[in-house]
C-alpha cells in the first residue's frame, strides 16, 4: 500500500493511463462518471449542486474519499447556473426556480421557429463563426446582451463583466478542485478540456435538432460548410484547455450522432468527416480524446475503427460491448459497458453479474475502464455503485 | 474534410493583432511584447464566447 497520497494518486494513475494505452495495467481503473449521484450520496439538492459549485466540489470530493475510486471528473454537473444567471442565459431551467430544487437541471430547445439561429445565418456563421456568435448568437441567448447597433444598456455591460469574471472564478476553483482530489483522496482527475463536435453545437446551440434535421434535406451544402467552419475553433478550444502534461484525455460528449437520429449515410455525410478531422488533429498534437459515444453507436464502428490507435478512448453506452471490443478493442481502450438501468432499479448482485459480465468479455487483456454506460444521475442507488466498486476492485486483479 | 477552412478570423482570435496595430500610434518599445500580451488577452475574449456555447 502507498504510504502518502501523492503515492497512491500517481499509483492511480500510472494504472489509468496504462488502461487508456491499451495496455494492461495491476487492475482494471475505476473510473465512475458520476454527475447528480454526488449530490443525492453527500446530501445535497440538485440546486445545491448546481447552482453552488462548492458545494458540487465538496459532494465530488466525499464521494472520491468514501468510494476510494482511481479517477473522478472534478464536477461532472458542471454547469454552474450561477455564471449562467449572471450572463442571463435563457436556455437553462434551473432546479429551484424552472424545476423542483430536486431535480437536475435541463436545456430546454426552444420551438423551430425561435431557434436561436435563422435558417438564413448559415454564410454569416460560415464566413465568421466568432464574429456571428458575439454578434448575433449571444443577444439571442442571453436576456440582458443587446445587439451591435442597438442602444447599449448597464445589463448589457455587466452581463460581461460578471459572466467574465465569474468564468475565470469558475476555472480557477476547478483547478484548485483538481488539486484537492490529488492532495487529499489521492484521485486523478479523469479528464480535462471542452470538445464538442460541429454538428453537434449546431443541434444544441444554434439551429436546434428539429431545424437542423430539416436543413439536412433543404439545405445539405450550407450543414457541411458550417460544420467545417466551426471544426477549426472546436480543434483550438480543444487544444487550448486539454491537459497540458497531456497525461488525461480531452472529453468528447456526443448527443446527435447515435441511431437513430442520423441513419449511416447521414453519419458519413455530415457528421463524421469534420469529427475525425478534429480527432486526427488532437492526435497529431499529442491529445487522446475521452469519445463518449451516447447512445447506440454500434453502426457507426466502421468509421470509428478508421481513426489512430490509441487516439480515443472509446466509452460504450447503449452498443452492444462485445460488438465494439471485437470491432476496436485492439486500437482502442473501452470504458462503461454497466446498464444504468441496473445501477438504477437493480440490487447489488445484479451489478456485481453486470461488471463481471462486461470484464470476462472485453477487459481480460487490459485496455478497459469500469464505469456505467451513461453518465449517473441521482437514480443511481449508493449500494449499486458500492458494489460495481467493490467488485471490480476484487475481480477485476490482473 | 482534408484542411482547416480560412475563415475571417483565425481560430484563437477575436480582434486579432494586425487589426489592432492598425489602430495604434507608432510603437517606440519593443513591439513583440505589446503583440504577446495583447494576444493573450484576446485569447481570453475568445474562450469566452467559446466556453458559453460549448460548456455554458
Amino acid at each position: 500500500m502507498p504510504n502518502d497520497m501523492e503515492q497512491l494518486y500517481q499509483q492511480r494513475l500510472a494504472r489509468y493511463t496504462a488502461a487508456m494505452r491499451n495496455e494492461k495495467p495491476d487492475r482494471i481503473p475505476i473510473r465512475p462518471f458520476v454527475a447528480e449521484f454526488i449530490a443525492r450520496y453527500a446530501g445535497f439538492t440538485c440546486q445545491d449542486v448546481v447552482h453552488d459549485y462548492e458545494k458540487a466540489f465538496e459532494a465530488t470530493r466525499k464521494c472520491a474519499a468514501d468510494f476510494d475510486w482511481d479517477a473522478t471528473v472534478p464536477n461532472m454537473v458542471f454547469v454552474w447556473t450561477g455564471l449562467t444567471e449572471a450572463i442571463s442565459m435563457k436556455y437553462y431551467a434551473v432546479p429551484g426556480i424552472h424545476l423542483p430544487a430536486d431535480k437536475a437541471f435541463q436545456y430546454v430547445e426552444p420551438p423551430e421557429e425561435d431557434a436561436w439561429m435563422t435558417e438564413d445565418d448559415y454564410d454569416a456563421l460560415i464566413e465568421d463563426p466568432t464574429g456571428y456568435l458575439y454578434n448575433v448568437w449571444l443577444p439571442r441567448v442571453a436576456n440582458d446582451v443587446v445587439a451591435p447597433g442597438e442602444p447599449s444598456t448597464m445589463r448589457n455591460n455587466l452581463s460581461f463583466v460578471k459572466g467574465g469574471m465569474a468564468m475565470m472564478q469558475y476555472f480557477g476553483g476547478l483547478a484548485q478542485q483538481g488539486q484537492r482530489l490529488r492532495a487529499e483522496t489521492g484521485t486523478v482527475a479523469a479528464i480535462a478540456g471542452i470538445l464538442k463536435t460541429p454538428f453537434d453545437i449546431i443541434a444544441d446551440k444554434l439551429r436546434g435538432y428539429k431545424g437542423l434535421c430539416m436543413d439536412l434535406f433543404r439545405r445539405p451544402d450550407k450543414v457541411i460548410a458550417a460544420c467545417e467552419a466551426l471544426a477549426p475553433h472546436l480543434l483550438e478550444v480543444a487544444s487550448m484547455t486539454a491537459d497540458p502534461l497531456r497525461q488525461v484525455p480531452v472529453g468528447l460528449w456526443m448527443h446527435r450522432g447515435c441511431m437513430p437520429f442520423l441513419s449511416p449515410e447521414q453519419f458519413e455525410r455530415f457528421y463524421w468527416p469534420t469529427l475525425k478531422w478534429i480527432l486526427c488533429e488532437l492526435h497529431n498534437r499529442g491529445i487522446q480524446t475521452l469519445f463518449y459515444a451516447e447512445g447506440e453507436w454500434n453502426p457507426n464502428l466502421k468509421y470509428i475503427a478508421e481513426l489512430p490507435d490509441l487516439s480515443i478512448v472509446y466509452h460504450v453506452d447503449r452498443g452492444d460491448v462485445e460488438e465494439v471490443h471485437r470491432a476496436v478493442g485492439h486500437k482502442f481502450c473501452l470504458s462503461g459497458g454497466i446498464p444504468n438501468d441496473v445501477l438504477a432499479f437493480g440490487t447489488p448482485d445484479d451489478v456485481r453479474s453486470a461488471c463481471k459480465k462486461v470484464i470476462d468479455t472485453v477487459a481480460r487483456d487490459g485496455g478497459y475502464i469500469m464505469d456505467a454506460s451513461a453518465i449517473m444521475q441521482d437514480d443511481t442507488r449508493p449500494e449499486n455503485l458500492r458494489a460495481m466498486t467493490d467488485f471490480t476492485r476484487e475481480y477485476g486483479q490482473y | 474534410m482534408n484542411e482547416a477552412p480560412q475563415t475571417k478570423r483565425p481560430p484563437g482570435t477575436t480582434i486579432p493583432w494586425e487589426e489592432k496595430l492598425e489602430e495604434m500610434p507608432p510603437i517606440t518599445g519593443d513591439p513583440e511584447l505589446f503583440e504577446r500580451v495583447w494576444k493573450q488577452t484576446d485569447s481570453l475574449g475568445y474562450l469566452y464566447i467559446y466556453f458559453c456555447l460549448l460548456a455554458f
